[in-house]
């Protein structure tokens, strides 16, 4: 108790100073934000929303047709009920002003019913969607060929349904007036009358996850996380060194207070600096940019913790290792800004020829940034990145070993 | 006087080659001030550091109000207040918040460590200037912190490794006066100094250090009539 209590004492000092100390708050809290803001525009705007496809159609049939019923079962009535990903369709009444809109580059691409749509299907022959595209324009495209291969292979369907009925009809004996009649009767019901109210048509989007589409504060805000939490835990090793310089480590050393508590107490206060450096991260990134913690919230939040103890740990031991406060800031600067692009927290990893993804795994920052970014970015789940959280827990295990190790109160 | 409350026997440290502590001995009663006076490099401050459970002798033995320091530093550590050569104090906080947290570090509860930091600081005069930044302090006001941290917690033992280095007059009597109050007061203290009159004036007895090693001890009056009046000077004529 008495050992938690010389702790939570030296902890409690250590973040008194640190919130006294005007330009290492503005480095640690305000300093990251000035990043993620500039880098989130970069990449796609700040708090980015659900980019969605604009898909027009057009029918060359006259009033009346089928082509009428599909789009106006297709037609988007309701923006702000669109799920997320789902593209917004729009019914182009003029076939050639879509057309000339395309050519001139102002339009990515429509989908067009021909003039003899209705009359060909229904009496058999063949017919074809057409799709007038940019050939630059790869998503309007293939979400074109989507749709139109939905319709097509909805109306085939229904074809083969009135096809087998017809001959079901002629084998048991039906007159062809019979067979007729029946026929007419089936495609009354499957394609219905113009103005009909229900749709043979349907489509659905399915969300995988929570993920929201292409929001790159997802990505950007995690890398930075990992990046500054751990710089700004190393940049504190130079006021290890500088309280073992200024005596007031051997003074601590010389009170009651035991050499596992005042190592416990330094380290508990980096720990809680970067505790408070990632609650900030994650309350702005989720209120002002709208980040989603994906599939595993839990697994976000123990990934980010994991890095707070990795990052402490890193800094006493570096600490232990610098001779003088100078030597001992070099080393942060240098190693958070060698780490920070090496694994992955300036641009994604995956990014990398395979050699350096490899080397990277030597970083604790590569481990975490893939993490975060597979369940922030594709959808993962907690069990997807239980590696990489032993991983930062070894090399915590490690720098704390050799920081407990060569740990000294004076360097007299 | 009778009690010996430190026992220093056969004191040894090294640093590499350099022997900085060569066999020194020497005990102090309970209630005494005891100077340790020598030149710099003399050996003062790592005997210090040795005492203050700091540094680990070579060889040798520590005891402290009856507890070895090699077997139960801990126990040391309880009954002992340290003022260093260097100031150790954190610059960012207060006076206040500095002597408050090192009584946390002497295992006092916050109350107690609040209005034990209060008195000392009126002990030293400053109360006026608790909440000023130590940054702020001038080089003798900072040597009166560095003190009344030492006397947080109460100890039994203190430490004064020459407490009054490059600093006015003003501040050094208000330390004298407090170390002679403290005295009366039943605290013991190791006393460190290269100023011979400072010695003199506070000590029962002294210990003179060169090399590592102690060359004389006695009281100041029959140490003076050891070596003579430093303050006499005979000159000859050779030519």
């Amino acid at each position: 108790m008495k050992n938690l209590k010389h702790i939570w004492y030296i902890a409690l000092k250590d973040l008194k100073i640190f919130v006294q100390d005007r330009p290492a708050l503005f480095f640690s809290i305000v300093f990251p934000f000035l990043f993620v803001i500039l880098f989130n525009s970069i990449m796609g705007g700040v708090g980015s929303k659900d980019d969605r496809l604009t898909l027009h159609l057009t029918t060359q049939e006259t009033t009346g047709g089928l082509s009428y019923q599909i789009i106006g079962a297709i037609e988007t009535k309701d923006q702000s009920a669109l799920k997320p990903g789902a593209p917004i369709v729009i019914w182009d009444k003029n076939y050639e002003t879509d057309r000339q809109a395309v050519l001139d580059g102002k339009l990515d691409g429509f989908l067009n019913f021909p003039v003899d749509f209705t009359q060909s299907l229904t009496s058999g022959s063949k017919t074809e969607l057409e799709i007038f595209a940019d050939a630059s324009a790869t998503n309007t495209r293939a979400a074109l060929q989507g749709i139109s291969g939905a319709i097509t292979s909805q109306l085939n369907a229904n074809l083969a349904i009135i096809n087998a009925s017809a001959q079901l009809l002629t084998m048991n004996g039906a007159t062809p007036a019979e067979v007729q009649a029946v026929i007419q009767q089936i495609q009354s019901q499957v394609f219905g009358n113009t103005g009909a109210q229900t749709s043979y048509l349907s489509f659905t989007t399915q969300e995988v996850g929570n993920v929201e589409a292409r929001n790159s504060s997802n990505w950007v805000i995690p890398g930075y996380l990992v990046m500054f939490v751990f710089m700004a835990a190393a940049t504190s090793a130079p006021d290890i060194v500088k309280e073992r310089k200024n005596n007031t480590l051997e003074r601590l050393f010389s009170t009651s207070a035991k050499r596992e508590s005042i190592l416990g107490g330094i380290y508990t206060g980096i720990a809680l600096k970067g505790l408070i450096q990632i609650i900030i991260f994650w309350a702005a990134g989720i209120l002002i940019f709208h980040v989603d913690l994906g599939l595993s919230p839990l697994a976000v939040i123990i990934l980010s913790l994991l890095m707070v103890i990795m990052s402490s740990a890193f800094a006493v031991m570096l600490a232990t290792l610098a001779s003088s406060i100078r030597s001992a800031s070099s080393l942060a600067v240098i190693t958070s800004l060698i780490l920070a692009p090496l694994g992955g927290c300036w641009w994604p990893a995956f990014l990398y020829p395979e050699w350096l993804q490899n080397m990277a795994k030597i970083t604790p920052h590569a481990w975490a940034t893939s993490a975060f970014n597979k369940l922030m970015v594709f959808g993962a789940d907690f069990g997807d990145v239980v590696w990489s959280m032993v991983a930062l827990l070894v090399f915590t295990v490690v720098f704390g070993a050799i920081a407990i190790w060569q740990f000294r109160v004076s360097d007299r | 006087m009778a009690d010996e409350f430190v026992i220093v026997k056969d004191l040894v440290k090294s640093f590499k080659d350099f022997k900085a502590v060569d066999g020194v001995s020497f005990s102090i009663f309970k209630g005494e001030v005891f100077g340790l006076l020598g030149p710099n490099g003399a050996g003062k401050t790592t005997t210090i550091r040795m005492l203050s459970t700091v540094l680990e002798a070579d060889s040798g033995d520590i005891t402290i109000g009856g507890h070895s320091v090699k077997k139960d530093a801990a126990a040391v550590r309880s009954i002992i207040g340290v003022c260093p050569q260097e100031l150790a104090l954190y610059d960012d906080l207060s006076a206040l918040d500095n002597m408050v947290f090192f009584g946390h570090m002497a295992g006092m509860d916050s109350k107690t460590a609040y209005t034990q930091a209060m008195k000392n600081l009126e002990l030293m005069g400053l109360e006026d200037r608790a909440k000023g930044k130590i940054s702020k302090y001038s080089g003798g006001m900072k040597r009166r912190i560095n003190l009344a941290i030492a006397l947080m917690g109460n100890p039994q033992l203190l430490f004064l490794d020459e407490p009054t280095v490059g600093i006015d007059p003003q501040s050094r009597n208000n330390i004298f006066e407090n170390i002679q109050s403290l005295q009366k007061q039943g605290l013991t203290v190791l006393y460190t100094t290269h100023y011979m009159e400072e010695a003199d004036k506070l000590c029962q007895r002294i210990a003179i250090m060169d090399g590592g090693k102690i060359i004389a001890m006695d009281t100041p009056h029959n140490l003076k009539k050891q070596i003579g009046n430093p303050d006499k000077v005979t000159l000859e004529d050779v030519s």
